[in-house]
């Protein structure tokens, strides 16, 4: 019987130790805690891309989706032909530079989403602090194009701190709109084009907004901006989860009630 | 009540945020801790749902041994339940002594559900005694009816505890999206915070996945049983108890991807950068390993169907099949297991020479590995079915008809899986998320009319002799012990694919962990401390299964003894 206790000893250690030396034997990717950047007043571009590619490649868990070719735009490597992203941050959107563009895309994902691919980025600033994702706009930029990012970006007040969720403050980033209260701006700011469709222009991923005025109330339509899970259109359970729940955050009152007013209105 | 709840805030206010524990860390007390309630758990959950499944088939049947089967199933949970307390009271002083303002923030919310927790666990344990210790006096009769609805109470206590529990762990997981840092905990209404994204997804999934566990255990100790028999009659009890246990964990291994794949989806849901995370973020290895177990899981399960044919009059005739059986298998587990989204940084990616590798990324796709999965469902299917047809030839008129049109739903379903697997490539992932459900619903439909055209033509057949239990070469209960470590391995694995992709939080979003040990291991560390904790786990199944056979002789009954139950 010892002869059997040891063998089935033996088959229960040999088994264990074959699934923990493939677990070994595989990269080993560690989930970093996010850590306050000590990035001085006379911080050099050279520092912020060393800072920044730390934060693409581990806590900003950017590599995740950028990369990798089906969820997002490759970042790194070329994109179909245009080169990697410093390469080509500057003709994405008119009239916008690369690093309000990269802002954008960090902050409010939702304002601008490329051609192919579904609107799944988070809000960055919950995650990272405003240095944090100044330094990854620095990284991005160092990617065949030229880094202007600098210290006079960073909001004053934050040098050393990680504050996820603070407000971008000076940085040359506009805010929505720039306060704007026309509709139609605010929804090509506000990125509701790229989901909603209103007249002939917009996606499929939400509901059509062309004549929600006729099959909603302006109650309705205020809360669906602020709080976009609290109901879901029939027939869009799918897509929960993704419309970004900050646009009370980032829009203005008079801003909001502009929007309310504009869609009650189409009937 | 609600005052209750305030001092106790005002309490965790004024506690220190953590201890550390000597040696080994905090972080590392609470793993064992939790792993091994959970195992012990996850045990005593699933082993009364198949004993009284077993007991019914024991009365309806009129067969003492199904009867006799479900008593020493019950036997080893008594030994295992105190087990269970102790780990569950071990993890709840070190959760309240190392993390106590975690852990004073869990109770002010879910104060109410641990008192339930409690009483349940009272119900639950009496409930068992009485289920076991009654299993003598109440085997007639009525009697007999009023002992088996005792052993459905045992389950009905058992699942809404696993729930309470479920409810503490899946609201760190997900908690309600209007749960803030800065929400009070005993402004958060109970209810609120139990019915959170994952909780039913959770529930479900973990129930089916105790079943599976309950059988690999169970499988074991047959197994360790079977060798150890000294008589051919114990053998033989031994041998078909281990068949049982790995029929109901592989059975129940089949439906299990489709709770996991709706628990994906919640998740998903509530926060696409959590399900990226987990599927494509720093734990993007972790399915490969997952893949790896789960080839080893169907290729031991069906290896010990095909050497257990050996034992069947008449399985001769299928032999020749089982080699095309393993090279679906080994090719479909290949797939599977293929890397697709790795997590990689600039250097990896210029040296993949693009986002995907040139091969293996058409490989590492979904609809490869959906398509993969379902055949090596379907082919584990046709081993059963092979084995369940081995010593039997039909003889109702229309049995040839009947097999043609079996085989005729096998090809039907292999063609869909194989339709949908190319369509997709072809397809936005959004459409080709949709048509693994096609795939999955073809495999259930395929599973489902065979198994009842198999038991109608089953009628009245020809036996080409009985079953030889007991003469099983000592290799096929490798195969068990095999099982048994690998789905225990497997657990602790998705335990940390589960509580690690809420990363440096306790509560995702909520409350920060600001310890020393917050930041997520690799999965090098994960697999050495699961590897540890189902070493532990092992060692202790197997001390106190010894200790139950000091305690009683096996339960086990020879063909000639009582021949009827329950009447």
């Amino acid at each position: 019987m010892w002869a059997t206790n040891l063998k089935i000893v033996g088959v229960v250690l040999g088994t264990l130790a074959l699934y923990t030396l493939i677990a070994n034997k595989i990269p080993q990717v560690q989930s970093e805690v996010p850590r306050a950047l000590a990035l001085g007043a006379d911080v050099t571009p050279e520092q912020l891309v060393r800072a920044g590619e730390q934060v693409f490649n581990g806590i900003g868990g950017c590599t995740t989706c950028h990369g990798l070719g089906t969820r997002a735009p490759n970042l790194l490597t070329d994109e179909k032909g245009a080169g990697p992203i410093g390469a080509r941050c500057g003709k994405r959107e008119t009239g916008k530079s690369c690093k309000a563009y990269l802002y954008e895309s960090l902050t409010q994902p939702g304002a601008f989403v490329v051609t192919g691919y579904e609107p799944i980025m988070p809000d960055m600033s919950r995650t990272l602090s405003p240095q944090q994702i100044w330094a990854v706009i620095a990284f991005l930029e160092s990617q065949s194009g030229t880094v202007d990012v600098g210290a006079s970006d960073i909001p004053a007040g934050n040098q050393g701190g990680l504050t996820p969720g603070a407000s971008p403050g000076n940085s040359g980033a506009p805010r929505l709109a720039n306060g704007n209260t026309d509709p139609m701006t605010l929804f090509h700011a506000a990125g509701c084009v790229g989901c909603h469709k209103i007249g002939a222009e917009g996606g499929a991923i939400g509901p059509d907004l062309t004549h929600i005025g006729a099959r909603a109330s302006a109650t309705y339509i205020r809360e669906s901006i602020l709080d976009p899970g609290a109901k879901i259109a029939k027939g869009f359970e799918r897509f929960a989860g993704i419309m970004p729940k900050t646009f009370g955050d980032q829009m203005t009152a008079a801003q909001l009630e502009a929007l309310v007013r504009f869609l009650a209105s189409r009937k | 009540m609600a005052d209750g709840f305030y001092l106790l805030q005002a309490a965790a206010d004024s506690l220190p945020a953590y201890r550390d524990f000597p040696l080994i860390g905090s972080r590392t007390a609470v793993w064992i801790a939790a792993e091994i309630h959970l195992m012990f758990a996850a045990f005593v959950l699933g082993v009364p749902m198949f004993a009284v499944v077993t007991e019914l088939i024991g009365i309806v049947g009129k067969e003492q041994r199904y009867d006799r089967l479900s008593k020493e199933f019950t036997r080893l949970l008594l030994v295992a339940y105190s087990a269970t307390a102790i780990w569950g009271a071990v993890l709840t002083f070190f959760l309240a002594t190392l993390y106590p303002r975690f852990f004073a923030y869990l109770t002010a919310i879910f104060g109410p559900s641990m008192w339930a927790y409690v009483g349940l666990f009272f119900l639950e344990s009496f409930t068992l005694y009485l289920y076991y210790y009654g299993w003598d006096r109440w085997k007639h009769g009525r009697a007999k009816w009023g002992h088996w609805t005792l052993g459905i109470l045992l389950n009905v206590w058992g699942t809404i505890v696993m729930f309470i529990a479920n409810s503490w762990l899946t609201y760190m997981m997900s908690p309600p999206r209007d749960v803030t840092p800065q929400t009070a905990p005993a402004s958060i209404t109970l209810w609120h915070a139990m019915a959170n994204a994952t909780w039913m997804p959770i529930n479900v999934h973990r129930l089916i996945a105790n079943v599976v566990f309950g059988g690999a255990i169970v499988g074991a100790y047959a197994s360790y049983r079977f060798l150890a028999a000294k008589t051919d009659e114990e053998r033989a009890h031994y041998d078909w108890m281990g068949y049982v246990g790995n029929f109901i964990a592989i059975s129940a291994l089949i439906v299990l991807p489709f709770a996991g794949y709706w628990l994906g989806r919640e998740i998903y849901q509530y926060d696409q950068s959590m399900g990226i995370t987990m599927m494509g973020g720093f734990m993007s290895w972790l399915w490969v390993i997952q893949a790896f177990l789960i080839a080893v899981l169907f290729l031991a399960g069906n290896y010990y169907l095909w050497v257990g044919m050996g034992r069947i009059p008449g399985a001769e005739r299928f032999r020749p099949y089982t080699k095309w059986l393993l090279a679906i298998l080994v090719l479909g587990a290949i797939v599977w297991g293929t890397p697709h989204t790795m997590i990689a940084d600039s250097r990896e990616l210029a040296a993949m020479g693009g986002s995907h590798h040139p091969f293996l990324g058409a490989l590492g796709v979904m609809s490869a590995k959906n398509t993969a999965v379902n055949l090596m469902i379907l082919t584990t299917f046709l081993s059963f079915l092979m084995y369940r047809r081995a010593n039997i030839r039909p003889v109702v008129p229309w049995a040839r008809t009947g097999t043609l049109v079996q085989a005729g739903m096998f090809a039907l379903a292999a063609a869909v899986v194989l339709f949908f697997g190319i369509r997709g490539y072809f397809v936005e992932a959004i459409v080709r998320i949709g048509f693994s459900v096609y795939q999955v619903l073809a495999v259930l439909s395929c599973i489902v009319f065979v198994t009842v055209i198999d038991v109608v033509m089953a009628r009245g057949a020809q036996s080409l002799g009985a079953i030889r239990w007991g003469q099983m070469p000592p290799r096929s209960q490798y195969a068990l012990f095999i099982l048994a470590v690998t789905f225990t391995w497997l657990m602790g694995l998705m335990g940390f694919a589960r509580s690690g992709i809420r990363q440096h939080w306790h509560v995702w979003q909520v409350m920060q962990d600001t310890t020393q040990y917050a930041a997520t291991p690799a999965l090098g560390y994960a697999a050495i401390m699961i590897s540890i904790c189902v070493l532990i786990f092992l060692s202790l199944v197997a001390f106190i299964f010894w200790l139950g056979g000091l305690a009683e002789k096996s339960t086990f009954v020879p063909e000639r003894e009582a021949q009827h139950v329950g009447h």
